[in-house]
């Protein structure tokens, strides 16, 4: 058994809100071509004909105010270019045209093209090339955060493609339900109570047990009691609290796009600085939805789910099989078993999330949905032969040049 | 090893009287969902129809949230102190239970004599 999985025992996911992977990432293509972000020829028509360019001009605030729009009618224009005909062939040309729709404004739809320069975003940059960064990982659904989410908690949306509380199907559980029916320990941080969890309905009106706040995540790293899967939620909203105001970390346009770098370096830094947490512990961090942000990379098609959506509820006129994955996400792999500059070309969505866990902990013989079965695992099962090609912690001893940030 | 200085987002980066965004709208929309399951003591007094700034989205989220913990939680407890008494009743008459099982299988023994 290689070292890196034969001392996991934690597996940490902290899911930022709403930015694709070129937005954030596509930097990162002038510093090392493995990575499939942006290139000189990428562009998106505006609604005047004129090809708009990606260029490295994203601000952390203030620029994409409106919210992009990333319902489900508005992703399919983003990613087809408004072709609705039968034959139809995904493009990504649809991004510019989709933002301006909301305010008829062609100088300010062409925003929605800029992306960040790798000095911007020095802690996500760095993570992405000191461990595994995933060019291929996607959203769920072509369509907004919630049921993108319900993804990474249950393999499935349920067959909902909106905003909705969904209700949950039997026999379909839970990740959590499931790792601690099979007695292993599972906990959703939300950052606190005033943010909350977009898990409502379900979780936490039934199990909230299952919850603790952000500070309870770092008092249970500090005193050895971290489960062994967390699940953290950023701060959502900009609130009051006893200190003073909190400002919300989720990365949401519009909110402060620093604010969630400093929030992913706290992660990791909580972890990082831990001698008993940080060998035997890997931290994932990705994006639900790229929030109507462009990306350039088609979205794949995948084995269809058991559920379906209407031509009504997609709003789009057509029935949607859960048959193609949703735009491109940001999504890194941390641990000091992997080796630096790791780049994984493989398929991944947010069903990977259980699909992992339920093979890694062997919790098998609860129910998954088709998606789920279908998903690609991003860190290899603990038992039997590792195929050495797929494993990702696979470094004979620990690293000990890992980046340190300063908070 | 490097270490990276993480810049401090702009203190102008906070606004509550900003517009609350649609994936807050969603949230509250659902912990109003939550909010009608509970018992009429745990509700908040909160217009959600009103609910128009992130600073007044996060007010009703933080009540909700803590309802439905603190309703859970008070649930946990009364079952728990239910839990006592049951065990605390079923301690007496078990005694009871015991002498009348010893004199119970006094009989026995003597019919066995018989046979």
């Amino acid at each position: 058994m290689p070292a890196g999985l034969d001392q996991l025992k934690h597996i940490v996911v902290l899911m930022m809100e709403n930015r694709s992977f070129d937005h954030m990432l596509g930097s990162l293509k002038a510093v090392d071509p493995r990575i499939d972000g942006i290139s000189n020829q990428l562009s998106n028509p505006d609604t005047t004909g004129a090809q708009i360019k990606a260029q490295p001009l994203a601000d952390f605030q203030g620029q994409l105010d409106p919210d992009p729009d990333h319902h489900f009618p508005a992703v399919d224009l983003q990613i087809f270019g408004g072709d609705t005909s039968a034959g139809r062939v995904a493009n990504m040309q649809g991004f510019v045209k989709s933002y301006f729709n909301q305010r008829g404004d062609v100088g300010h739809s062409q925003k929605i093209m800029y992306y960040f320069p790798q000095a911007k975003l020095p802690v996500l940059t760095k993570l992405a090339l000191e461990f595994a960064v995933f060019n291929r990982w996607f959203a769920s659904i072509p369509g907004p955060t919630i049921c993108n989410r319900a993804f990474a908690h249950y393999g499935t949306s349920f067959g909902r493609v909106d905003m909705n509380p969904f209700d949950v199907i039997e026999p379909i559980k839970s990740i959590y339900t499931r790792l601690i029916n099979a007695k292993h320990t599972a906990k959703i941080y939300y950052y606190d109570t005033t943010s909350s969890t977009m898990e409502v309905v379900n979780l936490l009106q039934n199990q909230p047990q299952l919850f603790g706040t952000f500070k309870q995540f770092k008092g249970d790293c500090n005193k050895g009691l971290l489960p062994e899967y967390s699940f953290i939620e950023p701060n959502y909203n900009d609130h009051d609290t006893d200190s003073g105001e909190e400002v919300a970390n989720d990365q949401h346009p519009d909110h402060d796009v620093q604010a969630g770098e400093a929030l992913i370096a706290e992660v990791y830094m909580q972890i990082r600085k831990n001698p008993k947490l940080w060998p035997n512990t890997a931290l994932l961090v990705l994006y639900d939805e790229h929030g109507g942000i462009y990306d350039h990379v088609v979205p794949p098609t995948c084995a269809p789910d058991k559920f379906s959506a209407s031509a009504n509820s997609t709003g789009t006129g057509m029935e949607f099989k859960f048959d193609r994955l949703g735009v491109r996400v940001p999504a890194i792999l941390i641990s000091p078993w992997i080796p630096p500059n790791t780049v994984v070309d493989r398929v991944f969505d947010h069903a990977s999330i259980p699909a992992t866990l339920t093979k890694f902990f062997q919790i098998g013989g609860a129910a998954q949905s088709p998606r789920e079965i279908n998903a690609d695992v991003f860190i290899e099962p603990n038992a039997g032969t590792v195929d050495a090609k797929r494993n990702l912690l696979s470094l004979d001893t620990m690293r000990n040049d890992c980046p340190v940030f300063n908070l | 090893m490097d270490v990276i200085d993480v810049p401090r987002p702009s203190t102008k980066a906070i606004n509550q009287d900003r517009a609350a965004n649609a994936l807050i709208m969603a949230q509250v929309s659902h912990l109003q969902r939550a909010e009608r399951r509970l018992p009429l003591k745990y509700r908040t007094e909160i217009y959600t129809h009103a609910i128009q700034t992130e600073g007044e989205a996060a007010e009703y989220i933080r009540e909700v949230t803590e309802a439905i913990h603190k309703a859970h939680a008070d649930v946990t407890k009364r079952r728990s102190r239910r839990g006592l008494e049951i065990a605390a009743a079923a301690e007496r008459p078990k005694r009871k239970s015991a002498v009348k099982r010893k004199r119970k299988s006094s009989k026995p023994t003597k019919s066995k004599k018989k046979k």
